[in-house]
C-alpha cells in the first residue's frame, strides 16, 4: 500500500475528510464505530453508506457497544446502502453522488444537528461499475464541499483491493489518512490498536518471541481511561509468558477498571488457569461471539 | 538432578510409549522453529485421538518446554513424540546451557521451575503427568496425556 497513516481515527473532528485504509473487514469495522460512537456522543448526525447490507452493518455497531436502535429510532444515525446514494442503478456519475452528499448535509441542518459524519466504504468501485473512473472526481468535489462546514466525512478502502496508484490518487484530497495503529504484524501474528471497545487486538499465534511488542500494545491500552478489551478471538495459541504478561497488565489497573478477555474456549482455559476468574474486575468471555 | 511431585507414569506406560519404539514424531526445533513445532504436535495429537482440548493441552506443553531449552538451555532441542494406545508421550531433550548463564537468566530459570504460573508450574498443571530430568549431559523433559475422559 502506498498509503500511511497520520492520525488516529478518534482525532477526526469537523471539516476532516479522512481516508481510512484497511486490510480485513475486523479493521473496518472497528474504526467505523469508533467513528459513529464518537460522532453519536457529541449529538451529532451519523450516516454510514457500507458495502454490506444495512442490517450488518448495524449489528456490526452493536457488538461494539453502540447503542445503535436508540440512535436508529432518533433519527441520527443511518445505515445506507451505496445504491440510492452513490450509485444509481450501479453507476457512479460523480455529479449525483455529490447532489446525495450536499442532500445529507441539508437535511441534518434541517433537522437541528449541529453537524454530520458521514462514512462511506468505496469497495463498490471494486466492481465493475459503469463510471467508476470519475472516483476522483467524486473526492474532489467532497474536499470542497467540507471546507468551513461543521460535517466530516471518512471514505474506506480497502488496502488490499485498490491498487496503489488509485489510493495514491485518491488519497491526495484527504486531509488525513488513518488506519488501525499496528504493533506488529507478519505472517503469523498480528497485534493492533482497537478503537471500539477500546484495547488490543491479537490475531495469529503469539509466544515469549513477541513479549516486547505485546508490553508495548498493553502499555498503551492501559494509556486510555475506562475499561479495556483484550479482543483474542482471532488468536489460535498464547503460550504462558504471554498470557502472564496480560494478566499482570490487568492486575495493575486501578479497581474502577474493568479488563474483558475475549477468546475461543482453548486460549480461555489457559487464562482460566493463571487464575482471571478470580480477578476482581477481570472477566473472560468465551465462546464464539468475539 | 530435579524431578516432580506429581504422578509417576505407570511402568507399563513406559514400556508401550518411549523405550524401544521409533517414536511417531521426532523433530529438532529451535526459536524459530517453535511454530511449526507446535503445528506438527497439534496434528499427531489429534490424530491420536486426543480431544481438541487435550490436544491444545499438549501443544501447550510442548511448547513451554521447547520454549525452555531455547531459552534456559542449549537453545536448541528434540522433540519426540511416542502415540501409544491409551495415551501420547512427549519427550523434549537438550544439551545443557550453552556456556553461561547471567543472574536474570537464571533467576528466569528458576522461576520457570517451580512459581505458579510459570512453564513447568503449567505443564504440571495439565499434563496428566510430567517430570524433568537434568543432568551433566542435559535435560530431558517429559509428559504424558492420556486419552479418553478427562
Amino acid at each position: 500500500m502506498a498509503v500511511g497513516a497520520d492520525a488516529q481515527v478518534t482525532d477526526l473532528t469537523a471539516g476532516d475528510h479522512a481516508c481510512l485504509t484497511f486490510g480485513e473487514p475486523e479493521d473496518l469495522f472497528d474504526l467505523t464505530a469508533a467513528f459513529v460512537r464518537d460522532g453519536l456522543a457529541c449529538g451529532l448526525k451519523v450516516v454510514w453508506v457500507s458495502d454490506s447490507a444495512p442490517q450488518r452493518a448495524t449489528t456490526e455497531l452493536a457488538r461494539r457497544g453502540i447503542a445503535v436502535e436508540a440512535a436508529l429510532a432518533a433519527g441520527q444515525l443511518t445505515a445506507a446502502e451505496c445504491e440510492g446514494g452513490l450509485l444509481t442503478g450501479q453507476e457512479f456519475d460523480a455529479g449525483r453522488a455529490m447532489d446525495w452528499l450536499t442532500s445529507q448535509m441539508a437535511a441534518c441542518q434541517r433537522e437541528g444537528f449541529p453537524g454530520l459524519r458521514v462514512a462511506v466504504d468505496m469497495s463498490w468501485a471494486l466492481r465493475p461499475v459503469t463510471g467508476v473512473e470519475k472516483l476522483p472526481d467524486f473526492e474532489q468535489g467532497v474536499a470542497a464541499a467540507l471546507a468551513g462546514t461543521t460535517v466530516s466525512v471518512l471514505c474506506q478502502y480497502d488496502r488490499e483491493g485498490f491498487d496503489p496508484v488509485t489510493l495514491a490518487t485518491v488519497s491526495a484530497f484527504h486531509t488525513s489518512s488513518v488506519a488501525a495503529a499496528t504493533y506488529y504484524a507478519d505472517a503469523m501474528l498480528r497485534i493492533c490498536r482497537q478503537y471500539a471497545p477500546p484495547g488490543i487486538r491479537l490475531a495469529g499465534e503469539i509466544d515469549y518471541q513477541h513479549t516486547g511488542q505485546l508490553a508495548l500494545a498493553l502499555t498503551e491500552a492501559i494509556r486510555f481511561e475506562g475499561d479495556i478489551a483484550v479482543n483474542m478471538t482471532a488468536l489460535t495459541f498464547i503460550d504462558g509468558t504471554c498470557a502472564r504478561m496480560i494478566m499482570d497488565a490487568a492486575r495493575g489497573l486501578g479497581a474502577d477498571r474493568a479488563v474483558a478477555l475475549h477468546c475461543h474456549p482453548g486460549i480461555a482455559a489457559t487464562f482460566e488457569l493463571l487464575g482471571a476468574d478470580d480477578m476482581t474486575g477481570v472477566s473472560v468471555v468465551s465462546g464464539h461471539d468475539r | 538432578m530435579t524431578d516432580d511431585a506429581g504422578p509417576r507414569p505407570r511402568p507399563g506406560m513406559n514400556a508401550a510409549a518411549g523405550d524401544g519404539e521409533s517414536p511417531a514424531l521426532d523433530q529438532a526445533f529451535d526459536s524459530d522453529s517453535l511454530y511449526s513445532l507446535r503445528a506438527a504436535v497439534a496434528a499427531h495429537g489429534s490424530q491420536a485421538g486426543l480431544s481438541d482440548g487435550r490436544t491444545r493441552d499438549l501443544v501447550l506443553a510442548v511448547h513451554e518446554l521447547a520454549a525452555n531449552a531455547v531459552r534456559h538451555g542449549a537453545g536448541q532441542g528434540r522433540l519426540r513424540l511416542w502415540a501409544a494406545d491409551d495415551a501420547v508421550r512427549c519427550e523434549v531433550t537438550d544439551q545443557g546451557a550453552p556456556g553461561e548463564t547471567d543472574a536474570a537468566d537464571a533467576a528466569d530459570a528458576a522461576r520457570w521451575q517451580a512459581e505458579p504460573g510459570h512453564g513447568l508450574w503449567l505443564v504440571r498443571q495439565i499434563a496428566d503427568s510430567a517430570s524433568v530430568q537434568s543432568g551433566v549431559s542435559g535435560t530431558v523433559a517429559a509428559v504424558i496425556f492420556r486419552r479418553g475422559p478427562s
